[in-house]
């Protein structure tokens, strides 16, 4: 089924509510409809269709349209196309049916615009901040158009602590994070355990949000955006820039030149191979069997090596401009690379036979973190996280961008929906992605690197851009603006989704499965709270208080 | 004062002395060992030696939530495994022979366990507490494989002596020693979880509960429990060498000395390896597969008691 016909669909279904519709190309497809119908369109896209839920975004139009804007992003993976439910919400009545209760992955994003907006989600579940920090003053919300980007609250109230529901009866609280051997990142899970069985769990996340999005429309340009883009993740951060440039060529209607889509797709599988290595011993690292974790991490290495002789740095690359790529990949390096991945692909084969011969990882990973197809479904879980599950989806095939339309490669799925389905699904996808890069080499023609492009992109234009990362898919959603910068950008990264998932995979568990439950994600929380970590360690010794921190950081920044 | 008590004496300082400086040494190796089955180069051999000085040499902290119990615990758990120590022969015969018997290091052993599970309450962090529930159910099923096997090299010799317990006393029945040979079994399939290496390590598990009951220990007190665990090792392959392969500990000095040592070197190489190779268990899953093991220890004991 075509764009057209599924607009032809929701026509015919509800009629006047849909007021007016477009699809720039057969993938895409923007309907703008009336707010009061927008739940029971929500309702029939996501149950009646089966769509996949994707996002929920705001943005502040007030200055171009007078209104508040919320788009609620679904994929048709089949037909291979994406969906954009468009409303506007009247700038003096800030408030939208919820659809949390229908579709229970939007549960994050309609808080997000509401702690980011002001738009408040009308009938949700549990409307509690997610985003701004406990302390930040009611009514002010950040992506508004009119806050300044560098604005600091001056009735900022320190003491104002986030309250969690009630303990269980017979519960105990086991705090998880926000520091803990196996975060990387601080994120807190507050676990209620009974005896060494997790009963339920309540998160709190999002504290170091860096509001990368808001610099992106007020400081940034659009050629500065993939760079700090790629500052999003430390470890999938291509893939953000990637996404962000072909978001914007999407909304512009241009197409970098074939050689480029074929180095971004190449980088994008060195990426994933790193990644996925980087996880297979990560996993193994959870689960105590530190000796995989070393032997996966050794293999990795080469490929940072290799990362680096073709962009100059192991990671953030600094790949990716509005119209096509700043790094070529030399003859010499061709040879390499195939080297490279001969290896790789030899190494890897022995360490795959010993994870999946191995009982006693079996042991722990089985029936472990179970997320079942429906509640991938439900909750919008993505990447190898549904594919463990059976739900046969990946941007690659389903979305296709740059050069995975000209490629040939297979889609991993897994039955098991659990921890083991997700070890198995990544360690395959290894194979994939080196058959991928090499198919690249093959094809890869020579030809402009660059899009020459002379005049102004067009304003007001959406872009929407997935792309899958080695975590799932990763959706970035753009609206072209004045000033060579675009009006909004949202990232959502394939942990915003697959970390709401966690609370149901970990309940009635015990206490011990949920690093691996929590691991077996891949969470990358930097790209959910969208910051950078920075790690300083001073030779000092003395204790700062939280106000001596506060002071010194503010001193630092003047 | 009589001479065979000063030579006690000595004897059971020269064991004491003995372990606390070669803990360290096995410790090392087995990191190295390690490092190098997973490809790395590995700390030097004489680290942790490094490790436990500088740890001494630090401020002592005192975070938990009754530091005198905290304090109390860590002493006693390194004082009661070298006590142990002072009664097992260490290549050469029991030293503080008469001054104990089997019951006493039963206790002993224990008693060292016992003191890792008040460290942990002491400290009083959920994830201590959580360590400790673990450590308690291991205790409840591994301790009684310690304590048959004891039993049985008692019922075969009808002495709770050391010196002949320790002296392959399990093996001394009138026909083929079936129970011992078991039992040799048995030991050897949880000997990993006596000295708490992966994949028992469950009760510390450091990437789900954080070290568990010594998540608030630092400076000269985790020294001291880290050193005990070094102790550990040593002490139980001693056991073990005692109990099960004592032979070879009658030669003239140097070589009985040597062999003891070279027993241990291949036992420490043992739990390396298979912590090497080996990822951790879940506790459900450590107790059912102690609890299979206690079920053929006790069938061993039944055996025994029939003479067998």
């Amino acid at each position: 089924m075509d764009a057209r016909e599924r607009l032809n669909q929701l026509k015919e279904k509800f009629g006047p509510a849909i007021l007016r519709s477009d699809f720039p190309n057969d993938s895409r497809l923007y309907v703008y409809v009336e707010a009061q119908s927008l739940k029971a369109i929500c309702r029939y896209i996501f149950r009646d269709l089966d769509a996949r839920y994707i996002i929920s975004i705001g943005a502040d139009d007030r200055p171009y349209s007078g209104d508040f804007m919320v788009f609620h992003d679904f994929a048709f993976d089949k037909d291979k196309i994406i969906l954009s439910i468009i409303t506007q919400i009247p700038a003096d009545n800030p408030k939208v049916d919820s659809i949390s209760d229908i579709i229970p992955g939007a549960n994050w994003a309609e808080r997000e615009i509401m702690d980011m907006f002001g738009i408040e989600p009308v009938g949700h579940p549990y409307p509690k901040r997610l985003v701004l920090p406990d302390g930040w003053p009611d009514g002010l919300h950040p992506l508004r158009k009119d806050m300044d980007w560098n604005h600091v609250p001056k009735d900022y109230d320190e003491n104002r602590e986030f309250k969690f529901g009630e303990t269980p009866p017979g519960c105990t609280v086991v705090p998880f994070g926000p520091f803990h051997p196996t975060l990387d990142e601080p994120e807190h899970f507050r676990l209620y355990v009974e005896g060494e069985m997790v009963r339920g769990c309540e998160y709190r996340g999002f504290m170091v949000h860096r509001g990368i999005e808001k610099l992106a429309e007020t400081v940034l340009s659009y050629n500065d955006i993939p760079m700090m883009a790629e500052r999003i993740c430390g470890i999938c951060g291509c893939v953000h820039s990637v996404a962000y440039v072909q978001a914007v060529e999407y909304a512009a209607a241009i197409k970098a030149p074939p050689r480029a889509e074929y180095i971004r797709t190449i980088m994008l599988e060195i990426e994933r191979l790193h990644s996925h290595l980087l996880w297979v011993g990560l996993a193994c690292h959870l689960v105590g069997f530190d000796t995989l974790f070393m032997q996966s991490w050794r293999i990795r290495e080469p490929i940072m090596w290799m990362a680096e002789k073709i962009t100059g740095n192991r990671k953030t690359y600094g790949l990716c401009l509005v119209g096509g790529v700043r790094w070529d990949i030399t003859p010499e390096l061709r040879g390499e690379l195939r080297q490279l991945l001969d290896k790789l692909e030899s190494e890897w084969i022995p360490v795959v036979g010993a994870v999946i011969k191995d009982n006693n990882i079996q042991k722990r990973t089985r029936d472990v973190g179970v997320a079942d197809k429906q509640y991938c479904k439900e909750m919008g879980l993505v990447g190898p996280v549904a594919r463990a599950a059976g739900v046969d989806i990946d941007c690659r095939r389903d979305h296709p961008y740059a050069a995975y339309d000209r490629v040939d490669f297979d889609v991993i799925t897994h039955d098991t929906s659990d921890v083991w389905g997700r070890v198995v699904v990544r360690a395959k996808e290894v194979f994939e992605a080196i058959r991928i890069i090499r198919q690249c080499l093959d094809k890869m023609e020579p030809g402009p690197l660059m899009l020459d492009i002379p005049e102004e992109l067009p304003v007001g234009r959406i872009g929407i851009s997935s792309i899958e990362a080695p975590r799932g898919e990763s959706h970035h959603f753009v609206i072209t603006g004045e000033n060579n910068k675009p009006r909004r950008w949202r990232v959502r990264a394939p942990t915003y989704q697959n970390l709401q998932g966690v609370p149901g995979m970990i309940k009635d568990q015990m206490i011990a499965d949920m690093t691996i439950s929590l691991g077996s994600i891949d969470p990358c929380f930097s790209c959910t709270d969208r910051m950078e970590t920075i790690d300083i360690r001073s030779g000092e010794t003395k204790v700062w208080s939280h106000e001596e921190l506060v002071s010194l950081t503010k001193k630092s920044l003047k | 004062m009589d001479s065979n008590i000063i030579q006690l004496i000595l004897g059971g300082l020269a064991n004491v002395f003995i372990v606390l400086l070669v803990a360290p040494f096995f410790q090392g190796v087995l990191r190295k060992v390690t490092a190098r089955v997973q490809s790395r180069q590995g700390p030097p051999i004489w680290q942790p030696y490094y490790d436990t000085f500088k740890l001494l040499g630090k401020e002592d902290i005192e975070s938990g939530e009754a530091p005198v119990m905290q304090r109390f615990s860590t002493y006693l758990s390194l004082a009661s495994i070298l006590t142990v120590a002072c009664l097992v022969p260490m290549g050469f015969r029991t030293p503080m022979n008469g001054a104990g018997d089997a019951i006493l290091v039963i206790y002993l052993l224990t008693l060292s366990g016992i003191c890792m599970l008040l460290a942990g309450l002491a400290a009083g962090s959920t994830y201590s507490l959580v360590g400790i529930s673990r450590e308690m159910m291991t205790m409840l099923t591994l301790e009684p494989l310690f304590a048959i096997t004891i039993v049985i090299a008692a019922v075969h010799t009808q002495s709770f002596r050391l010196d002949t317990i320790l002296n392959g006393a399990i093996y001394q029945t009138a026909g083929f020693p079936v129970s011992g040979i078991i039992m040799l079994g048995v030991m050897l399939l949880s000997f990993q979880a006596f000295v708490a290496r992966v994949p028992f390590d469950i009760s510390e598990a450091e990437t789900e509960i954080m070290e568990g009951p010594l998540i608030e220990y630092s400076g000269p007190k985790l020294a001291i429990f880290k050193y005990a665990q070094m102790v550990k090792l040593i002490v139980f392959s001693a056991l073990f060498i005692g109990i099960f392969v004592p032979w070879g500990a009658d030669l003239v000095f140097p070589f009985g000395w040597l062999i003891f040592w070279v027993k241990v070197t291949v036992l420490v190489l043992m739990v390396t390896v298979l912590a090497a190779t080996h990822a951790r268990y879940r506790i459900d899953q450590a107790i059912r597969y102690f609890a299979a093991l206690l079920v053929v220890g006790i069938v061993a004991l039944i055996l025994a008691s029939n003479g067998l």
